[in-house]
């Protein structure tokens, strides 16, 4: 098939290469041109012209703005791709701007999903995404297949913005687990307790999580080199936050955790692992 | 002075009347024509729309709903072509908005003042707002003359957006202000305390103030008509935490308080005042 793939950052390179490995024809549009060297794809000069000559194109890119931009802007994917051929956002954005671009494509035919996924740059790298959809389910079985090439676990959630959904309940209990593992970090040093060998007793029994180990592991050795950019779970809690008052859904932990991500952006930390969010409590 | 008017609701409608009753020749636009009555009958005289509004007047007030709202009747105001025309809007909106709306007039030769209130209805009516403002000096004292038909406490706080800042800054005192009485009152109710002897108590020592005094009171009555809607709250509080997102700004309390309003607003509450925090309160303790 003919793909084309827009946002090859730490996500979106992997994933394109995934793709092209599985044997399809790609195509690549990057706004900064260096991102696309070494890729073994045709560069096009701008979203419309890749649009132009894609059967299947995938989107990873950061904001609803940028997606808005790339997709519904001038010399956009929307400008180039036909009637009958689908786009599949893999972005973290909005619900809203997910239905609202949905809306936007099927004016001209275009069919659209919105299919954000988790499991970070590693997941990523190793195909193990899990991936959540939102879109009609016969547009999912079309273009199945490759997403099967991304992840293993990919689950229709609903209509268009239904996998956004999804995607805002997975990053609210995600940092509100890596703000409840630094508080007891930061319990066991101030009790003079090891803080390894509580992560390596807690591994065993019900508060054992994949945070437990992997964020656990960051804090315990103090290595907040990124890992998942806080400023990225930064972003998706401003959206989350904003989706929950939309439809008057009560997020009390949420709203306190966002505000732990305020101050570690405050203190220059965006660029770092979100288990940084340990660093902010042995500030006080 | 003559002025034009721009949002003739809850709010607008009294304060243009309090212009009127100062002496000033008042212009009002208002979406909807029925809204405009009032004033008509006082001595107003209509515009056709926000332009209109702005043209051949010294002076350009807005008090509507949202920093879209302004932002439109802001664009018409611009497209009149007033020289020396101040731009005023009374509005609560996003700090940020405000001064991307007073670049825009800027660029027209308009200049721009925020000043939004405090106060509610009542104050408007009575013509006691706090009225609390950014843009330069000179643009403020040309509008201080229509401040002080509507306003009591009139401050010029800063440059453009400063008015709102300081707006959101009364929000955050104000939401948890009426969170803190009412968790004050429900804890007494919980524990058989009598909640009009527990506010009678508080209002001579550090705790006093005007919310528990008002708000209190309206509590103890069980009288959760607006006012000041729970909606409206939740969003103003909104504007704060999206401040407080884009700037890199911790505001835990806020945040919580917000978060009791948008729980109000999800459970059928937003059209009751905020003071109706105290039966969510109740709801989740039990008590209703």
């Amino acid at each position: 098939m003919r793909l084309g793939f827009v946002g090859l950052g730490a996500m979106g390179r992997p994933m394109a290469l995934h793709l092209q490995r599985a044997g399809h024809e790609l195509a690549v549009w990057a706004r900064c041109p260096d991102s696309t060297r070494g890729l073994p794809a045709r560069v096009c000069a701008t979203p419309a012209e890749l649009g132009r000559c894609c059967e299947v194109v995938f989107t990873m890119l950061t904001s609803s703005a940028d997606v808005e931009g790339v997709v519904l802007g001038l010399d956009g994917l929307g400008e180039g791709m036909a009637p009958g051929t689908v786009l599949v956002d893999c972005s973290t954005i909005a619900p809203d701007a997910a239905r609202r671009i949905a809306g936007k494509l099927g004016e001209k035919g275009i069919d659209m999903l919105d299919a954000p996924v988790s499991g970070g740059e590693q997941g990523a790298i190793d195909a193990t995404l899990a991936i959540m959809v939102g879109g009609e389910a016969a547009v999912l079985e079309r273009v199945r297949p490759l997403l099967d090439c991304l992840g293993q676990r990919i689950v229709h959630i609903g209509p268009n913005g239904a996998g956004q959904v999804a995607k805002a309940c997975n990053q609210m209990i995600m940092v509100a687990a890596i703000q409840a593992l630094a508080e007891a970090m930061r319990l066991a040093s101030a009790s003079g307790v090891d803080r390894g060998l509580v992560k390596n007793a807690l591994a065993g029994g019900s508060a054992g999580s994949r945070v437990l180990e992997v964020m656990g592991e960051r804090m315990v050795i103090a290595d907040y080199a990124a890992g998942i950019e806080a400023r990225l779970h930064h972003k998706d809690f401003g959206l989350l936050l904003e989706a929950a008052r939309r439809v008057g859904a009560p997020t009390p932990l949420a709203a306190v955790v966002g505000q732990q991500l305020n101050a570690l952006m405050a203190q220059g930390w965006g660029h770092d692992d979100t288990a940084g969010l340990l660093r902010l409590l042995e500030l006080q | 002075m003559k002025i034009g008017f721009i949002g003739l609701g809850i709010m607008g409608r009294p304060m243009a009347l309090n212009l009127i009753k100062g002496g000033h020749q008042v212009t009002v636009w208002a979406r909807r024509a029925e809204s405009m009555q009032p004033l008509l009958e006082a001595g107003a005289t209509a515009a056709g729309s926000p332009a209109d509004a702005a043209r051949a007047n010294e002076l350009v007030i807005s008090m509507v709903a949202d920093a879209p709202d302004v932002a439109e009747v802001m664009r018409g105001v611009a497209s009149a072509g007033q020289p020396g025309l101040v731009a005023v809007d009374m509005s609560t909106i996003a700090p940020a908005a405000a001064r991307r709306i007073g670049e825009d007039l800027a660029a027209a030769g308009v200049d721009f003042v925020d000043a939004p209130v405090s106060g509610g209805e009542v104050g408007a009516i009575a013509g006691s707002l706090s009225i609390m403002a950014g843009g330069s000096a000179a643009a403020f004292a040309r509008a201080r003359p229509a401040f002080e038909c509507m306003g009591k406490n009139i401050v010029h706080v800063g440059a453009s957006g400063a008015g709102q800042v300081t707006k959101a800054a009364n929000q955050i005192v104000t939401g948890m202000g009426v969170l803190a009485v009412a968790e004050a009152f429900a804890f007494a109710a919980k524990n058989g305390v009598d909640r009009g002897k527990v506010r009678e108590a508080l209002l001579g020592g550090f705790a006093s103030s005007k919310i528990l005094e008002n708000h209190g009171q309206r509590m103890l009555d069980r009288n959760f008509k607006p006012g000041f809607k729970s909606w409206m709250h939740e969003k103003d509080l909104n504007i704060v935490m999206q401040t407080a997102h884009e700037l890199g700004l911790c505001l835990p309390g806020s945040a919580a308080t917000a978060q009791m309003f948008n729980a109000m607003v999800g459970s059928g509450m937003g059209e009751e005042d905020s003071i109706a925090v105290l039966k969510l309160l109740e709801r989740l303790s039990g008590q209703a």
